[in-house]
């Protein structure tokens, strides 16, 4: 019954409809430059978010667990096997991007007898010097787009474009030393999980993907206190654990990927905030 | 398949081949010689090489690294055909990574050691044939047991545990038997010794060995070349300086005349 054009672009209508659907719930996705590189943060429940693809690439995603999994381990076939065979400085996020996941997701994504792929990633890569680094985010349906500064995964365009707003809000954070990036980029978390909250919340009354951030969007006076941006994240924490990387341009050896631990992570959260893990 | 984080099987798929026999040409010299050695000292593992390398009776090259940084905590010291030993830590250092980055956790010391023979092994046509004989010395750090460990080999990969130390190449004959007596009957055995004292004697083995040992770069002041010397310890690889070398050597073995 799909063969006909008409019925392709409804039933790609459909899908985009379920897609959406299934990142609501979804954590959002912070990755922004500091003083030292970048760092990537995220709250996840169980299954971590965020992972090292290659020396200088980390990877942070959202949804379906099995599907990140699965594109996660092509990347990083692809990624050693380029650098080994060429050389480490061949590996780039650009090309595992553009050959790596873009084809895969948007020939999953428009196969409608197939499944497609549940998932947005985000790579981010440190480059040699703090104007190369670069961040580069993919949809489900395999667009995908690249950001100097920062990136941000969230269930609508809408939710990203509002942290990216709370991140510009924030003048020279690509410059601030770790604490008080690991603080600006929970509050841009917040922002995005609010906006996320909000619009899941509104759904019923209004047409889904016109939650009423979309009216709001580009206005500044409207984004939330850091006070209640963080009295937010608390309460996230009681149920998720905070997860956070870094890819530290001067770190020792060739991979600059560090995870955080929990005490180390802990000890860079405003306070009121810990990182013990939920009950 | 990928997801067993098996590095070196995914490069066979893709038709990567390793240690292929390649009968050596006559008349063709392929570079080898070296001195190498790992001790245990006083806070984990010395790993010292000369930095020469020769074909035949011909210097070819006298800036070589052989103590080549595999991961954070792991080194492989090579003796033997610098192409395939190259080869090795290269193979060897994305397998790591690959594990780590597949597992999402270490690859234990073990499953290191393992794939260190498993190459060694994928390798004998090519030593036996004589153009790809490589002798390794393999050091690390073993979280699991805190210790730090030292691994040597023949080239058809038999794999054996040093207790105190171990040496490889054309100048090891000299300083083993030197080694053994230090150890022995000098003032401390080596195993108590601190770091600079440690890097005291590498320097002095390795300038024995390059003072019987044609093959053996040892000091040449005048163009400030000395050995690579790097530690092992529980925090990771760190080599030593060129400066602190220096300052070692014209303090502690220079003798003045």
């Amino acid at each position: 019954m799909y063969e006909e054009p008409y019925r392709w672009i409804e039933a790609v209508g459909n899908r985009r409809h379920y897609l959406d659907e299934q990142f609501t719930k979804g954590a959002p996705v912070v990755a922004s430059a500091y003083a030292d590189g970048i760092l990537m943060l995220t709250a996840s429940r169980g299954t971590p978010k965020l992972y090292e693809i290659y020396d200088r690439i980390a990877l942070g995603g959202m949804g379906h667990p099995a599907d990140l999994e699965k594109l996660r381990f092509s990347l990083l076939e692809m990624a050693h096997i380029e650098g080994f065979n060429r050389s480490p400085s061949d590996v780039t996020g650009a090309r595992l991007m553009k050959y790596g996941l873009a084809p895969a997701i948007k020939q999953a994504f428009e196969e409608i007898y197939k499944a497609p792929f549940i998932v947005k990633i985000l790579l981010a890569e440190l480059g040699t010097r703090p104007e190369r680094d670069l961040f580069l985010t993919i949809n489900y349906d395999g667009t995908f787009e690249e950001s100097r500064r920062w990136a941000s995964l969230g269930a609508t365009a809408t939710v990203q474009a509002q942290m990216g707003r709370y991140l510009d809000s924030q003048p020279g954070f690509e410059q601030a030393p770790l604490k008080q990036a690991v603080e600006t980029a929970l509050c841009a978390w917040a922002v995005g999980s609010l906006a996320q909250a909000a619009s899941s919340a509104a759904e019923g009354e209004e047409t889904p993907g016109l939650a009423p951030a979309d009216t709001t969007a580009g206005d500044a006076s409207t984004l939330p206190g850091k006070d209640s941006l963080l009295a937010h994240v608390r309460q996230t924490v009681t149920e998720k654990s905070l997860e956070c990387i870094l890819l530290e341009r001067n770190g020792p050896g060739s991979s600059k990927y560090r995870a955080l631990g929990s005490d180390e992570l802990g000890g860079l959260l405003p306070s009121g905030i810990s990182t013990a893990s939920p009950a | 398949m990928g997801m067993q984080g098996d590095f070196f099987q995914l490069l066979k798929e893709q038709g990567y081949q390793f240690g292929n026999p390649v009968a050596a040409a006559a008349g063709i010299e392929v570079p080898t010689a070296t001195t190498i050695l790992a001790l245990k000292y006083r806070d984990g593992v010395l790993v010292a090489g000369d930095r020469r390398a020769t074909a035949g009776n011909m210097v070819m090259y006298d800036r070589t690294d052989k103590v080549l940084e595999i991961d954070r905590h792991s080194v492989m010291a090579i003796a033997g055909v610098p192409a395939t030993a190259y080869e090795m830590v290269r193979v060897l250092a994305h397998s790591f990574k690959y594990y780590r980055r597949t597992q999402l956790q270490e690859l234990s010391f073990e499953g290191k050691l393992r794939a260190v023979s498993k190459l060694l092994k994928e390798n004998v046509p090519a030593a036996l044939a004589g153009t790809g004989a490589v002798v390794p010395v393999f050091a690390g750090y073993d979280h699991e047991q805190g210790a730090a460990k030292i691994y040597f080999y023949d080239i058809l990969g038999a794999e054996f545990e040093a207790v105190e130390y171990a040496v490889s190449g054309s100048g090891s004959p000299t300083i083993r038997g030197i080694l053994h007596y230090q150890n022995t009957w000098g003032p401390q055995p080596l195993a108590s010794l601190p770091e600079e004292q440690a890097t005291v004697q590498a320097l002095r083995l390795l300038s024995s060995a390059a003072e019987f040992d044609s093959a053996t770069g040892g000091v040449n002041r005048e163009l400030n070349l000395y050995p690579v010397v790097k530690l092992i310890t529980e925090a990771g690889v760190r080599v030593i300086a060129d400066g602190d070398l220096k300052r070692l050597y014209e303090q502690d073995v220079l003798r003045a005349r």
